[in-house]
Parts: structure tokens; sequence; C-alpha cells
């Protein structure tokens, strides 16, 4: 039995050693590999790994995986803070009651046309400001530009292009046009402007620092737009193709002064207290109820629906 | 017998010189070859959550409005996948009224979860799916499936050992808008018509 054991183990080591060799040559990597390997049968039972747990836990993982050399990258408790735009509409600018309703040629409507571009001199201030920092700024070029960033912003918007439109939108600005939205399509046009837009409002806050500038400019344009979504399985929820509403608008554009680089992005917009309520969506909608005492009846026939309180609100 | 185990051994010793070959042909050509092994493991492709994402392209105003279709699932539920089966072939078809009705008064362990899973996705409808009524629904499939199991071992008399399974089990729902669609149902006196209908077509074919 000896004799021919031996006899094997040595036919296996000069084995290992012809492969060792032609390894070498053609790889030129060295691998550990045993000469003598275990020769086994077959493991015909199961045991689940599951028994081996009760003394795993005792035991310290930690300590055993970094025995082991798995290494973890350390974990930074940070929250990521945005610098490229503010947080939200400093001063907000309160647009008039009947806005857009008088006509130009009124007396009235003359009397609003003059008020508004010298309204303060806050605004006039942070115009200089801006025309600090920015030498080709004037009011009358930035309305017509800002009304451009707006349409390719939604233009962007419907095609969902993501790139273009945080290159058009701040930060701030993109989530709230884009929540609820990657299921649904949106198709909106602008047809036409109704009056020439205009820079009604300027302010230059400076975040954290006193250098640290950003410019929000607010400008009031009156057009014609369509617009319809749609759900994610085609259905109509809002608005139509053929029907274009008139709109009047007050878009807030902001900048990072400081930065060389920054562009004039949409920040948001402003919805005055007085603003006419918007179509509803097409499908019904149920309302919570009020609350109601152990004992009391919900009484439906003279029930009024609470209507929001009429605030201005940045949207 | 040791000239033959002689023999033996030296014939394995070179199957394994060859395996030892193999082995560095592997690691010098890996990736290539193993870029036939199929990728995506069953286990983490989670479809049917995928198919609530589906988008359809807007419609067209005379087209006939198209159903929404909801897609809910709740993975590794402590219940056996053929209780579930029984559960899920009762609720088939019903309108979600009927169905939530049916399961919260069944006295089954499944029953309860399912209702809160029926529950869940009529929520969903109303809130992400834009369905109108939430009782406009229907069950249009219902699933149940074979969970990660967990092995123990159960301890028999004599040293002996079997290895026990903790069965686990996913639940799928896929909710329609709309009325459910009314199935025929044969009465027991038309199917009898039926198969002696069958019986008298019987033929010989291919004779004289």
């Amino acid at each position: 039995m000896a004799m021919p054991m031996r006899r094997t183990l040595a036919a296996l080591h000069r084995a290992t050693c012809s492969t060792l060799k032609s390894g070498e040559a053609s790889l030129d990597v060295r691998h550990p590999v045993p000469l003598f390997l275990p020769v086994r049968t077959k493991k015909r039972y199961f045991i689940p790994p599951a028994v081996g747990l009760k003394e795993k836990k005792r035991g310290n993982t930690e300590a055993k995986a970094q025995a082991a050399g798995i290494v973890f990258r350390q974990q930074y408790i940070e929250r990521p803070i945005n610098i490229a735009c503010t947080a939200g509409i400093f001063d907000p600018y309160i647009p008039p009651e009947g806005d857009a309703r008088l006509s130009t040629l009124s007396k009235e409507g003359l009397k609003q046309r003059t008020e508004q571009i010298k309204q303060s001199a806050a605004s006039q201030l942070a115009i200089r400001k801006i025309k600090e920092h920015d030498s080709h700024f004037t009011s009358k070029n930035f309305a017509e530009q800002a009304q451009e960033i707006f349409i390719e912003a939604h233009n962007a918007l419907t095609q969902f292009n993501k790139e273009k439109l945080h290159s058009l939108v701040t930060e701030r600005c993109y989530p709230e046009m884009t929540r609820g939205n990657r299921y649904k399509t949106i198709h909106w046009r602008f047809i036409e402007s109704l009056e020439p837009p205009k820079v009604v409002h300027a302010r230059c806050p400076d975040m954290v620092s006193k250098g640290n500038l950003y410019g929000q400019v607010t400008v009031r344009m009156h057009s014609k737009q369509t617009l319809a979504i749609y759900d994610r399985f085609g259905r109509l929820m809002l608005g139509s193709e053929e029907q274009p509403k008139d709109v009047l608008e007050y878009l807030v554009i902001e900048r990072h002064l400081v930065n060389p680089y920054s562009q004039w992005r949409l920040h948001g917009k402003i919805v005055p207290s007085w603003a006419p309520a918007k179509d509803p969506i097409i499908k019904t909608v149920m309302i919570p109820g009020p609350e109601l005492k152990p004992g009391q009846e919900f009484d439906a026939l003279n029930y009024q629906v609470p209507k929001p309180e009429a605030v201005q609100w940045n949207k | 017998m040791a000239a033959a185990m002689t023999g033996r051994g030296v014939a394995f010793i070179r199957n394994i010189s060859g395996l030892l070959h193999s082995r560095l042909q592997v690691l010098a050509g890996g990736p290539q070859q193993l870029s036939c092994l199929h990728t995506s493991s069953s286990l983490e492709a989670k479809t049917w959550e995928r198919r609530n994402r589906k988008m359809y392209p807007p419609q067209l105003p005379d087209e006939p409005r198209r159903p929404a279709e909801i897609h809910h699932s709740r993975r590794q539920i402590k219940y056996s996948k053929d209780k579930m089966w029984y559960l899920a072939k009762m609720i088939r078809g019903m309108s979600i009224d009927q169905a939530i009705a049916q399961l919260e008064f069944n006295d089954k362990k499944g029953a309860k979860i399912m209702k809160e899973v029926l529950l869940e996705a009529q929520e969903m409808a109303v809130k992400n799916h834009n369905v109108e009524y939430k009782s406009n629904l229907y069950v249009a499939e219902s699933n149940s499936s074979k969970g990660k199991y967990l092995k123990r071992i159960r301890y028999h008399g004599r040293g002996m050992f079997g290895i026990m399974d903790k069965v686990y089990c996913h639940y799928f729902v896929k909710l329609v808008e709309g009325s459910p669609p009314k199935t025929e149902k044969k009465t027991s006196f038309d199917q009898a018509k039926e198969y002696v209908q069958n019986l008298k077509n019987r033929t010989i074919i291919h004779s004289l």
C-alpha cells in the first residue's frame, strides 16, 4: 500500500512542477499551488448555514472584518448646501391690484404705468449695483432676455431635457417645476406676447458674507399660452391643446453676480393675492371633510367648502 | 489491486494537472470569457414594480379612453405560496370593494396581508396614477410566488435530521380602472349538452 501511494504522490509532484514551469513561462506569475491536494469524497449531507449562527452572534464581527482586511470608507455626516442660488425671493414685489385689467389709454392705466418703473429707490440702487458687475445690463434688453429664458426653459421642460433645464433655471426652481412630472407628458406652447415684458423690481441681497451678491430682478409679462398635461396613460389631465389663455406673470430671474461665469436663470414666480383661480383639473377630487365629534352628524347641504386665503405667495 | 490503484492514481493526477492548466488560462483571459454568463440575477429583478413606470403617448380626443393599470406587490411575506394562491385565485376578477370585503372576513393569515396590499394599491392609484374614483377598480391579475427561504434543521430521532424550510412568499396584484369584465357562467346543463355534442361529432376519418 505504501509503495504505490508514494509513486502516485511523486507523479503528482512532477505534474504540478511541470504545470508551474509552463505557467511561469507564459505568464511570468508565481501561484503558491499546494503540492499535496487533499482528496475527499463528495459530501453527501447538507447542514444549513444557520447552525453556526448562534456562535457567530457572540463574536465581534467588526474586529473580524478589520482583520480580514475589509476597509470601510470614512462616513461623512454632511448635508450639501447649494451656493449657486438663493433659497427664496427676498423682499418680493407686491403687484398692484387690478394690474392688466385696466387699459393703458384710461387715466388710471396711465398712472399705473408711470408708477411702476419709478417704483422705489431700492430697485434703482439694486439695478445700479447689478450694472457694476454686469456692464451689459439694461432694463429694456433684460426684459426681452428674460422672456426668452422663460420660453426656452418651458420648452426644455416639455422635452424633459435636464441639462438644458438646469442651465436655464436655478436649483431652487427646478424641483418646483418638475415635481410629479416624471411620468407625465406636457404640451406647452407660447403663442404671443400681449404686452412687451417690463422690469418692475430688483433687489441685490447678499448671503452669509457681505460681498456675496445675488441679483434678483422681477419681470412682468402678459402673454398667450396653451398648456395640456397628459398623465401616464395619455389621458388629458389639465388644460386643452387648442384653447389659448391670457397669462399675467411676474417672473423672478436671479444671478450670482460675484461669479463671472454665472447666468441669469429663472428663480421663481410671484402669484399675487388678487390672482383669479386657476382652471380645475378634469377629474373629480375628494376633499377631506370637517372633523366631527362623536355623535355629531355631517350636514352635507349646509356645509361650505373652506376657500384658501388670498395671500401672495411665491411659486 | 495495487497496480490498478496506481493506474487510477496516475490518471487522477493527470486530470488535476489538466485542471491547473485550465485554471491558469482562465486567470489570464478572465473578463472576456465571463461575459457569456447572464448578469441580472432573478432575485434582484423587480419587473412587476417597473411596469408602473411605463409611459404611453398622449391620446387623441377621438380614441377610447385608456384604462389605468396599477401594479403593486409585497415581497417576503411570512406565509406559504400555496396557501396564498388560494386567496389570490379567489379575488381574481372581483371589483376592489368586493375583494376587500371578502378578505376582511376571511380567517386566513394571508387575507389580512392581502387586504393591506389592496388598500395600498388603491391609495397609490388615486394619488399617483390619476384614477378618478377609487371604487372604479377591479383586480385583473393576482398571483403569489416563492420568496427566499431560510433553512433550518429539524431534529428527528436516532440522530437523523431533516432540513426545515422557513417559507416566504411574494404577492402581486394588478388593478385596472373600470368595472370588472363579466365572465359567462356555464350551467351544468350547458356543459352536459356540449359533452354529448362532442360525442356525437366523432367520425371515422379516411374511411370508405
